[in-house]
């Protein structure tokens, strides 16, 4: 069952297409990974999955909802609901501490938990840092807490831009493994990276150039 | 853990750990709060300061003696009960007559007054040496004392002359005003009828009595009881004949004839009071440059030694009330007493009124610049915020945060700011009105109670319409901006 669909999307800025009559889906619980130089329209993409941007062609659905009409209320409100978002910049709250980082996300969702919260921390292997403040944490642990900000709200898709970009192996590491463990719980998980190690990582790669989709490649390594 | 709860959290937050930006926006209301409480406490407490320093320019309303009655000390005091004792500056009786000096052929007017009462009705006298604090002693205008060579200590001779002010006026006519005359004359059957009579102003009889015990009982006996005889005799000058004016008592015309005659003849002897003379000292001279300068003043109990009279000319009163205040209790007064009218000095009343008028104007506008100006700093420091926390806005809009929480965010940290600038504003601006009230008025002001909830319903509102621009701004961040990798 899909669990997003795109349908011939295009995205065009002036004379720019930046997403040109992309096709493409994504089953429930399936782990994808989306590659590309700059420019190939990965953000694009990204911000039309996110519901942060809407095709100007074309027709997206999300769990059988077309999003690609709504208005950007709506889009919120539907970001919230189903969609965990992980980002190459981490973007904590600067004055917040981690615990309270996630119940940020708790807070917009429905109610903050700071039990649920310190919880999902402790599967990041984040539990004893759950009071400090980003400025006092690694790279690497802000990314984690970030994941965990993600999945507070058991949404149906996390949707990770670069996140890897910006840390070192042995964190890139742990993130890839927290990932692998959500895949097994059933979480869908879209992966925009230009890193092949993390590409590999996922089920397919769906790979773009120009705004099109170049190619799909199965990793018949995954679990391996 | 409620919404709320997380709210508050995240507010205080903000707040507590961004501490340099928001100490900014803090101080910027803090100190906008401060000089508009200042203002305000000021703009209440001003009528009361102006009030107490306009006194110095002297008395604001006189009490005057309402046609054909008198005004004493008596129905002065009764009169002053009007007006609250907090709001009395002073009340300065006086009693004028001419005094003559008569070892310099000069006659002066003098006032009889009361010196405590004058330092505060007219406290803008300048008196060379001291006012006097005892009786024989006398404040003597500049004016008089260049005249006569006056210097303080020196001893000054005044002497009232009754009859004085009457120009013009044979010896006879000007000895015979105000006189008391008793004379006697043989009646009927060799007894001697006795009369005593007081005169007016202008030497007619005023008041008339007759003894006639030596008279027959039934004939001139009666005189001293009947009315219509005697009353003929009231507001006639004198010498008078009888048959001309006054008619005899039927039964009775040797008495009456006696009474005329004891009249006429005590017309000869009759001395009108007599001059008074005392000794004085001077204990100070006057200076005001007006026409005071030309005045002798005296205690008026000099004054009631000397005229015999317990009587006032005029009441100058210093009053701390506005226009309005001031015409009511002079309406009170003129109502309630039977002998006293009460009237605006109105060019010091009106001028007062003015001169608040243009300062609390000058406040309150004063007051709209500073509400401008701290509206535009604490506004241009959110806007500041907001773009500084462009990034964390977009954050929270990804993760799911609708416009209102966005709203609800930036104004709940806006109303706490205006919370803590409110309180930091009252306080501070009492501090500020007072020592404003000290150095320029020199008095302290008491604390309204009403300033703190007002000074902090201010301040939140006030920062509550400065982060509307903001919030807008706010409102219109992009959530995608988290994505590209900026």
């Amino acid at each position: 069952m899909s669990l997003l669909e795109l349908k011939n999307v295009s995205k065009i800025y002036g004379e720019l297409k930046a997403l040109d009559n992309v096709n493409i889906h994504v089953d429930q619980g399936e782990w994808v990974a989306i590659m590309g130089p700059s420019g190939s329209g990965k953000s694009t993409m990204m911000n039309i999955i996110g519901c942060m941007d809407k095709p100007t062609k074309g027709e997206v659905l999300l769990d059988g909802v077309d999003i690609s009409k709504e208005s950007s209320k709506r889009l919120t409100d539907i970001r919230r609901d189903k969609i965990g978002l992980i980002f190459q910049q981490f973007h904590m709250v600067n004055y917040l501490t981690a615990v309270e980082n996630v119940m940020v996300s708790q807070y917009y969702h429905s109610m903050p938990d700071e039990k649920e919260a310190l919880e999902a921390l402790g599967r990041v292997g984040l539990r004893e840092r759950a009071r400090h403040l980003p400025s006092q944490l690694s790279g690497g642990e802000q990314q984690r807490v970030c994941v965990a900000r993600a999945l507070i709200n058991h949404p149906e898709l996390i949707l990770a831009d670069e996140p890897t970009g910006n840390l070192d192996e042995a964190n890139e590491n742990i993130v890839l493994d927290l990932f692998a463990q959500l895949h097994k719980e059933g979480t869908t998980l879209i992966v925009v990276t230009h890193d092949p190690e993390v590409a590999e990582a996922a089920q397919r790669t769906i790979v773009l150039e120009h705004g099109k989709v170049a190619r799909e490649v199965i990793n018949e390594n995954f679990g391996k | 853990m409620t919404q709320r709860r997380m709210f508050l959290r995240m507010i205080t937050a903000s707040l507590l750990r961004r501490r340099s930006r928001m100490l900014i926006a803090l101080l910027s209301i803090g100190i906008g709060a401060t000089i508009l409480a200042g203002l305000v406490t000021i703009y209440v407490d001003v009528p009361r300061q102006m009030g107490a320093q306009f006194r110095s320019y002297g008395a604001n309303m006189l009490l005057l003696p309402k046609d054909g009655e008198t005004l004493n000390s008596e129905s002065l005091t009764e009169a002053l009960k009007t007006i609250p004792e907090d709001a009395l500056v002073g009340a300065a009786p006086y009693r004028y007559v001419r005094l003559d000096m008569t070892t310099r052929q000069q006659s002066f007017t003098a006032a009889g007054t009361d010196f405590a009462q004058i330092t505060k009705t007219s406290p803008y006298f300048s008196v060379e040496g001291a006012y006097p604090s005892e009786t024989r002693q006398v404040l003597v205008g500049k004016e008089i004392a260049d005249t006569i060579g006056a210097k303080l200590g020196s001893t000054m001779e005044l002497t009232y002359q009754p009859a004085s002010h009457a120009n013009d006026k044979t010896p006879e006519e000007s000895r015979l005003p105000g006189a008391s005359l008793s004379g006697s004359a043989e009646g009927f059957g060799g007894g001697v009828v006795y009369v005593s009579a007081v005169l007016d102003e202008e030497a007619k009889i005023s008041s008339l009595s007759v003894d006639a015990s030596t008279q027959t009982p039934e004939y001139g006996g009666r005189i001293p009881e009947d009315e219509a005889f005697l009353g003929q005799f009231i507001g006639k000058s004198l010498p008078l004949t009888l048959g001309d004016g006054v008619d005899a008592l039927t039964g009775a015309t040797v008495t009456s004839n006696a009474v005329v005659d004891a009249l006429n003849q005590a017309t000869e002897t009759a001395v009108s009071v007599q001059p008074k003379t005392l000794n004085f000292t001077v204990t100070g001279i006057l200076t005001t440059g007006g026409e005071e300068e030309s005045y002798v003043f005296l205690s008026l109990r000099d004054m009631e030694t000397m005229t015999g009279a317990d009587q006032l000319d005029v009441a100058e009163l210093s009053v701390s009330a506005g226009v309005d205040q001031l015409e009511a209790y002079a309406d009170t007064i003129t109502e309630n007493s039977g002998s006293i009218q009460a009237r605006l000095v109105k060019r010091v009343a009106r001028s007062e009124a003015s001169v608040l008028e243009k300062l609390t104007a000058l406040v309150f506008l004063v007051t709209l610049v500073v509400l401008l100006l701290t509206m535009i700093c604490v506004s241009t420091t959110m806007m500041a915020v907001v773009s500084e926390r462009r990034r964390e806005i977009g954050l929270r809009k990804a993760l799911g945060a609708s416009d209102g929480s966005i709203r609800a965010e930036f104004l709940g940290e806006g109303l706490f700011l205006g919370l803590l600038g409110g309180v930091m504003g009252a306080v501070l601006g009492f501090v500020f009105a007072q020592v404003v009230s000290v150095n320029v008025f020199g008095s302290s002001i008491t604390f309204q109670p009403l300033l703190l909830p007002a000074a902090i319903i201010v301040s939140m509102a006030i920062a509550a319409a400065s982060c509307l621009l903001p919030i807008k701004r706010a409102v219109a961040i992009d959530p995608a901006i988290v994505l590209k990798g900026e």
